[in-house]
């Protein structure tokens, strides 16, 4: 039997090619659009993978740093580490900073660590060029996306630092660029007043500040030991929260990303009722342009199921061209995005079920139009 | 066997009810038999396509009898339901323009039909040449419609409504958009289909100068279907 959808499709190829480019560009958005979902969640567990704790001791009934404001002394990582089972403990901040430059800042979250600790949170494999810090003031480590280059000097407060390592692909759950700094070198920066809030202060009877606060105290266990049981060891005797690394992680992508994930799903959802409408109006209006031939089909005797077959594939092939396209037009323009887009073939196979469902729903209209077509129509007057 | 093709008896077509009814066909009864080509004439609005569209079960009479061949289609209400099945297997259609399907080349326009009705694709286009060599287009058979030009695409419309080998044919003004010479040459090509195909043709025209190439005229007046005889001008044909 003659394939009509194939015939029909080849007679307009330009123009057909060009409408499922045209679908196919809103379905690429709708990938980049979960992308940027995934992209979410992997810069999420950058930092806390990087970090690689076990525990993550936090502000009592804080949920951390990376949730809400989290202090607790300096010191504490000296009393963690006597803790049965802790391997190490260190002290480290996070901070948002602007690093200047040009005439455009560039914003950046500052990880504050000890250098000569032993916990550290770059991470080697993303380590590109130069060290990791060496000295416990003046040096920083950038991110390549910031833009500086390696022996740049760079002021923060009313210091000079010097770039002594790059790393690549290093963001926050924010997805702000991360940068290390020394713990000292963190807590000056935050602590840093100027001259005129410092007698602002005095006058109110403010006299001094604690500037050896930070953010989180980090540990290590010993191998062989339960981390809940480590945990629940340090709620009890030292009154802060205590949080897994899959805690932490949970709470990042639970908690904070999941809001996030609602509306890009909720997106999602009106991108893809859009393509489907496009693709429903696309079709309605291909068959109308057919509604002679498809009349002189009838009153020839062409049975319905024939014409209706021809709708349903070229729907089909309309879906499957701009799943295509859309699919080379995602995998094209992703990486000019400035957050991290995640393209996955699981999310891939989904939206082509998804497409696939849709056009076949969206044919549901040309196949109406089939059979309320008046054979009659054919024959004129 | 008879020899009618088409048999019509007190056909009646009405639109509306009541004051805004309107009479179209009021009783028409008529034969056309197998090998014949009638013209049928009328003023505009008068009825043809109607009649024609009656005949070939796409609109519905209001009553009356119609016989393809020998089945009884119609006896005030159509006596099959599937009345597309019917003109799948009877009848060939030819229509004022070509209205051939722009998507298909010439070989597939009159494939189609015979694929529908579950010939194979080998034994379809074995007989589409056959007729296009009958037709004398055969070098066309792989040209797309926009390729030719008005007479070569009447020729392969001609082509379409024979491939299912209809017993009946129904012409709507299937020279209207020709020129006088192709039009003579396809009206006699319509002839010769009709003696060497033993088809019944029924051709609607508003061209006088065809008549003289059709067995016999049916013509609509006062809402009845009257049939006469032409005068026959040899000349042409």
């Amino acid at each position: 039997m003659i394939n009509l959808a194939q015939k029909d499709v080849s007679h307009s190829l330009g123009k057909f090619l060009v409408t499922a480019m045209g679908v196919g560009m809103l379905l690429g958005i709708v990938l980049i659009m979960i992308g940027v979902y995934r992209g979410m969640v992997v810069d999420a567990e950058i930092l806390i993978g990087d970090i690689n704790a076990d525990l993550w001791v936090v502000q009592e009934n804080t949920m951390g740093p990376f949730a809400e404001s989290s202090r607790v002394h300096e010191d504490l990582k000296d009393s963690i580490s006597v803790i049965d089972g802790v391997k190490y403990s260190e002290a480290i901040t996070f901070q948002n900073i602007q690093l200047p430059k040009g005439t455009m800042p560039v914003r950046v979250m500052a990880v504050g660590y000890d250098p000569f600790g032993n916990i550290n949170p770059i991470n080697p494999n993303r380590l590109i060029k130069g060290s990791k810090l060496t000295k416990d003031h003046y040096q920083i480590v950038v991110s390549k996306e910031t833009g500086f280059k390696m022996h740049d000097e760079i002021v923060l407060a009313r210091d000079r630092y010097e770039v002594v390592g790059i790393t690549e692909k290093t963001v926050s759950s924010g997805g702000d660029l991360l940068v290390y700094i020394s713990l000292k070198d963190a807590q000056k920066i935050q602590f840093l007043y100027s001259n005129s809030r410092v007698r602002n202060d005095r006058e109110r009877g403010i006299t001094g500040n604690d500037t050896t606060m930070v953010n989180a105290i980090i540990a290590t266990l010993k191998s062989g030991y339960n981390t809940d049981d480590v945990a629940t060891n340090i709620k009890e005797w030292k009154h802060k929260s205590v949080y897994t690394k899959q805690e932490q992680e949970d709470i990042l992508t639970k908690n904070l990303i999941e809001r996030a994930s609602k509306q890009i799903g909720l997106f999602t959802a009106i991108l893809i009722l859009v393509s489907t409408i496009i693709i429903a109006l696309i079709i309605y209006t291909m068959t109308l342009e057919k509604m002679k031939e498809i009349s002189i089909m009838k009153l020839i005797g062409i049975p319905n199921s024939i014409i209706i077959k021809m709708i349903v594939q070229e729907t089909l092939l309309l879906g499957v061209l701009a799943f295509i396209s859309g699919n080379i037009f995602s995998h094209l323009i992703y990486e000019k995005f400035p957050k991290r887009v995640v393209l996955e073939i699981p999310d891939a196979w989904m939206l082509f079920i998804v497409v696939i469902i849709a056009s076949i729903l969206s044919s549901f209209i040309g196949v109406k139009k089939v059979i309320s077509a008046d054979p009659a129509a054919a024959i004129g007057g | 066997m008879s020899q009618q093709s088409i048999r019509v008896e007190n056909l009646v077509k009405n639109f509306g009810e009541g004051d805004s009814r309107v009479d179209v066909i009021d009783g028409a009864s008529f034969s056309v038999d197998k090998g014949e080509l009638i013209a049928l004439i009328a003023p505009s609005g008068a009825g043809k396509t109607t009649l024609l569209m009656m005949i070939g079960c796409v609109q519905e009479p209001t009553s009356g009898q119609i016989w393809l061949g020998d089945e009884k289609v119609y006896d005030n209400k159509w006596l099959s339901k599937d009345t597309r099945t019917i003109r799948r297997e009877k009848i060939g259609f030819i229509f004022q323009a070509h209205y051939l399907i722009p998507f298909l080349n010439v070989i597939d326009n009159i494939t189609l039909l015979p694929q529908a009705n579950g010939q194979t694709k080998e034994e379809a286009e074995k007989f589409a040449m056959e007729l296009l060599e009958y037709l004398d287009i055969a070098d066309k058979a792989h040209a797309m419609s926009s390729q030719l030009s008005g007479g070569q695409n009447q020729r392969v419309a001609i082509a379409r409504a024979l491939a299912n080998k209809p017993k009946i044919i129904l012409a709507d003004e299937p020279t209207a958009a020709l020129d006088t010479e192709r039009s003579v040459s396809v009206v006699q090509m319509l002839k010769k289909i009709a003696i060497e195909q033993d088809v019944a043709i029924i051709m609607v025209t508003h061209d006088n100068a065809m008549l003289p190439l059709c067995d016999r005229i049916l013509k609509i007046e006062d809402k009845k279907v009257v049939s006469s005889k032409v005068m026959k001008d040899t000349s042409m044909i």
